[in-house]
C-alpha cells in the first residue's frame, strides 16, 4: 500500500487540518531566531500522544518541514538564520532584500523549499530501503571527510582574501572546541570562566555573529533597513517561477543533494544548505554573482535544507537511526506510539508509514500558498515597521531565543560578545560566514578525525584508514576539485585574452 | 590586491591589531591544550591554533609588507568604513549586556520592558511627536507582552522570576 490508498488515507479533514496547523506553526516558530526545528517538534510531541499514529507524524512532520523553511524569513529580512539549516541562505537572501528584491527573495524561499521537500519525500516514498544504506556506509573517516569538504566552500566565501578567509574559518574551529570535549571530557580553552564551561552554542553563536552587526549599524544611521520598491509588487511569483527554471539544474542538483545529506545520521540541513549552495557557487556561470543577491544561492540553500526532512527520515524509519535532530524527537515519539522502527516497519504497518509519507507530500504541498501569504506579511512588517521599533523588537528576539536554546543567561552574554567581536573582524574583512562554517563543521570534524585516529591507530594502518575507503576518496576527490576549480577556472578563462593580447 | 580598494590608513591598521590578537588567541590556545589529561581532547585543538597562528603571522607580514612598500601579489580584505553615530552603536550593545545580566536578578518581564524602552529612545532618529509617544510604548509593550507569552505559556520556557522577587 503506497498509492492511492495511503494518498487517500492521507487526505480526511483531520490530517489536512493538522498538515496545515503544522506548516504554520512551524513556519511561525522557525522564524524566530533561537527556535530550530528541533525545538519545534519538542516541544509538540506531547500534543501527539493521544493521537493515532499517522495523524501524529503528519503533525510532526508538518511542523518539522514548516520550520526549517521559517528559517528562511529572518535570514532573508534581517540576516539572521532563524534555524541553522537557512546560515547559506543569508549570503543571497539578504543582499537580495537590501537592494530591495526581498519579496522576489521571500518567494523564491518559498518555491525552492517546495521543490527540495517534495523531491525528498518522494525519495522517501519511493527509494526508502536502498537509499537507508548510504547511512551504514558513512564510518567516522567519511564523516571528517565531509566537513573538510565543507569547510573548503571557506575559499568560495572568502570574497576579499582567502587568508581571512582561512584565518576567520580555524577561528571558528577554534571556538567550536571552546567548553567540555565530547571526547574525553576535558574543559578546554575557558581559561578558568564559569560561563564558557558550556561551551559555544551554535545558535547562540549564528544569532550573534549575524543579527548583531546588522543591529548595531542599524541603530547608527537613520536611513531604511531594507530599499523598498516605490510600487508594491506582489509576490512576484511569475518572476520567482522563471528564475527557478532558469536554475532547475541547481534546484535538482540541491534537493537531490539535501536529501543525500538528511540520510547521514548528524549532518542535517546546516551541512546540506552549505554543501549545495558550495556547488551552485562553484558551478556558477558568467553573470552569476554568488554573495551579492543571486537569486540562485536562495534557491540552493533552501531546496536542500527543505530535502533533509524526507531525507532524514530514510535512516530514522528503515534502520531506526535518526537522520537529523528533530529525526530523533520523531523516533522517540513513534516508540511512545509503539512503533517500532526497521525494515520491516514498511510491510507490518505499512498503511500507517505510507499514509504519513503522503501526509507529508500533501504538508510540503501545502506550504506553498501558506509559505507564500506568511513570507508576504513578514516581509511587508519588516519593511513598514519604524527602525526606532524594528531595533528593539529583533534586539528583544535575540535575547529571548538565544535564552530559549538552554534557558541560560550565559548563552545570551556570549551571543553579545560574539556579535561585538564579528562586527569588528567584519570592519577589517573578515567575515562571518567562515567562521560560522568553522564553528558547525569543528565538531563533526573533530569527532570523525579523533574516531578515525583511534581505529586506524589500532588497526596499524592510518593511512588506509584516512586515504583508502572509496567513499572517502570520492569526498577527497570532490574538496580537490571544489578547490581547484575557481583558479583552474579562471586560468581558462584569462587564457583567450592573453592570446588577445599578444 | 587590486589598485582600486586600497585599504584605508585606519583599516589597514585594524587589520594587523586583529591578526596580531588571533596570534595570542592561537598562542595561548596551544598553551592550553598541553593541560589536558587526554592527548585525543588536544589534538585538534592545536593543530587548529597552529594553523590559526600561522595564518595570521601571514596576514601581518603581509601588513609589514605592505607598509614598506614591498608588494606581496596577494589579495587583502577591504576593510569597511563605517560611518553612523557611535555613542548609539554603543549605548545599543550597552544596553543588550545589562538586560542579559539583570535578568537573572530582577526577573524577565522588567529587564525586557526597561531594555525595549532604552533601545526605543536610543534607536529614535525622527523627532518625537505626541502620537509617537503613546504608540510607540503600546507596540513596545505588546511586543514583549506577546513574546513573554509565547515563550512562557505556549512554550514552556522557564523564563527568569528574578532573584530579588523570587
Amino acid at each position: 500500500m503506497s498509492g492511492l490508498e495511503a494518498f487517500l488515507a492521507a487526505l480526511t479533514p483531520l490530517n489536512l487540518l493538522l498538515a496545515v496547523i503544522g506548516v504554520i506553526a512551524g513556519t511561525v516558530i522557525g522564524a524566530i531566531p533561537g527556535l530550530t526545528a528541533t525545538m519545534a517538534v519538542a516541544v509538540l510531541v506531547p500534543f501527539t500522544f493521544g493521537m493515532p499514529p499517522a495523524p501524529a507524524l503528519i503533525l510532526m512532520g508538518a511542523i518539522y518541514t514548516g520550520a526549517i523553511y521559517g528559517g528562511a524569513y529572518s535570514a532573508i529580512l534581517l540576516n539572521t538564520p532563524g534555524t541553522p539549516s537557512a546560515i547559506a541562505t543569508t549570503l543571497d537572501g539578504y543582499p537580495m532584500a537590501r537592494r530591495g528584491d526581498g519579496d522576489l527573495a521571500m518567494t523564491l524561499a518559498c518555491l525552492a523549499s517546495v521543490a527540495g521537500g517534495l523531491v525528498g519525500a518522494l525519495a522517501l516514498l519511493t527509494l526508502a530501503p536502498p537509499l537507508s544504506q548510504v547511512a551504514l556506509a558513512f564510518g567516522p573517516v567519511e564523516y571528517f571527510w565531509l566537513a573538510i569538504f565543507g569547510l573548503s566552500l571557506i575559499s568560495a566565501l572568502s570574497e576579499g582574501s582567502l587568508l581571512k578567509g582561512l584565518a576567520g574559518g580555524a577561528f571558528g574551529l577554534l571556538i567550536s572546541c571552546i567548553g567540555v570535549a565530547e571526547v574525553s571530557a576535558d574543559v578546554r580553552l575557558t581559561f578558568g570562566s564559569q560561563t564558557l564551561i558550556g561551551g559555544i552554542n551554535v545558535v547562540a553563536a549564528l544569532i550573534g555573529l549575524f543579527c548583531i552587526p546588522v543591529l548595531i549599524d542599524l541603530v547608527a544611521t537613520p536611513g531604511r533597513h531594507l530599499h523598498v520598491a516605490a510600487e508594491p509588487r506582489g509576490f512576484r511569483l511569475a518572476e520567482a517561477v522563471s528564475v527557478l527554471m532558469r536554475k532547475k539544474v541547481n534546484l535538482l542538483r540541491s534537493s537531490v543533494i539535501g536529501t543525500i545529506v538528511g540520510i547521514l545520521p548528524g549532518a542535517g540541513g546546516s551541512v546540506a544548505g552549505i554543501v549545495a549552495y558550495s556547488e551552485a557557487r562553484r558551478s556558477a556561470r558568467p553573470g552569476e554573482h554568488y554573495g551579492k543577491g543571486d537569486p540562485g544561492g536562495v534557491i540552493a540553500s533552501e531546496s536542500s535544507n527543505n530535502a533533509t526532512v524526507g531525507g532524514g527520515f530514510i535512516p530514522t524509519l528503515v534502520l531506526g537511526i535518526p537522520g537529523t535532530p528533530p529525526d530523533a524527537v520523531i523516533l522517540g515519539a513513534l516508540l511512545v506510539q509503539g512503533l517500532r522502527t526497521g525494515p520491516s516497519l514498511f510491510t507490518e504497518k505499512a498503511t500507517i508509514v505510507y499514509t504519513f509519507i503522503w501526509g507529508l507530500i500533501i504538508a510540503t504541498v501545502l506550504m506553498l500558498p501558506i509559505g507564500l501569504l506568511l513570507g508576504r506579511y513578514a516581509y511587508k512588517s519588516i519593511i513598514t515597521l519604524p527602525k526606532a521599533l524594528l531595533v528593539p523588537s529583533v534586539a528583544f528576539m535575540t535575547i529571548i531565543g538565544t535564552f530559549a536554546i538552554r534557558n541560560s543567561t550565559s548563552d545570551v552574554v556570549i551571543m553579545i560578545i560574539l556579535g561585538v567581536i564579528g562586527w569588528i573582524l567584519g570592519r577589517f574583512g573578515f567575515a562571518a560566514a567562515p567562521i560560522v562554517l568553522g564553528i558547525i563543521l569543528g565538531p563533526i570534524a573533530e569527532q570523525g578525525f579523533v574516531q578515525a585516529w583511534t581505529i586506524g591507530s589500532a588497526q596499524q594502518d592510518l593511512v588506509g584508514m584516512f586515504f583508502g575507503r572509496p567513499i572517502s576518496m570520492a569526498i577527497i576527490a570532490f574538496t580537490v576539485f571544489s578547490l581547484a576549480s575557481p583558479l583552474l577556472m579562471r586560468r581558462w578563462r584569462l587564457k583567450p585574452e592573453i592570446a588577445h593580447v599578444e | 590586491m587590486s589598485n582600486e580598494h586600497q585599504p584605508t590608513p585606519a583599516g589597514d591598521a585594524g587589520t594587523a591589531i586583529v591578526a596580531a590578537s588571533m596570534v595570542i588567541f592561537g598562542t595561548l590556545a596551544i598553551t592550553d591544550t598541553y593541560e589536558y589529561f587526554d592527548f585525543d581532547s588536544a589534538v585538534f585543538p592545536r593543530t587548529i591554533a597552529a594553523a590559526l597562528v600561522l595564518l595570521a603571522l601571514v596576514i601581518l607580514l603581509q601588513w609589514v609588507a605592505q607598509r614598506t612598500g614591498v608588494s606581496t601579489g596577494a589579495e587583502t580584505g577591504e576593510p569597511v568604513e563605517s560611518g553612523g553615530s557611535w555613542p548609539r552603536r554603543i549605548a545599543l550593545v550597552a544596553a543588550m549586556l545589562g538586560a542579559a545580566l539583570a535578568m537573572p536578578w530582577i526577573g524577565f518581564q522588567v529587564t525586557a520592558l526597561i531594555a525595549f524602552a532604552v533601545l526605543l529612545v536610543v534607536a529614535m532618529h525622527d523627532p518625537w511627536t505626541p502620537a509617537r509617544l503613546i504608540v510607540y510604548p503600546a507596540v513596545g509593550l505588546a511586543i514583549v507582552m506577546g513574546f513573554y507569552f509565547l515563550f512562557a505559556k505556549l512554550l514552556m520556557v522557564p523564563l527568569p522570576v528574578g532573584r530579588w522577587f523570587a
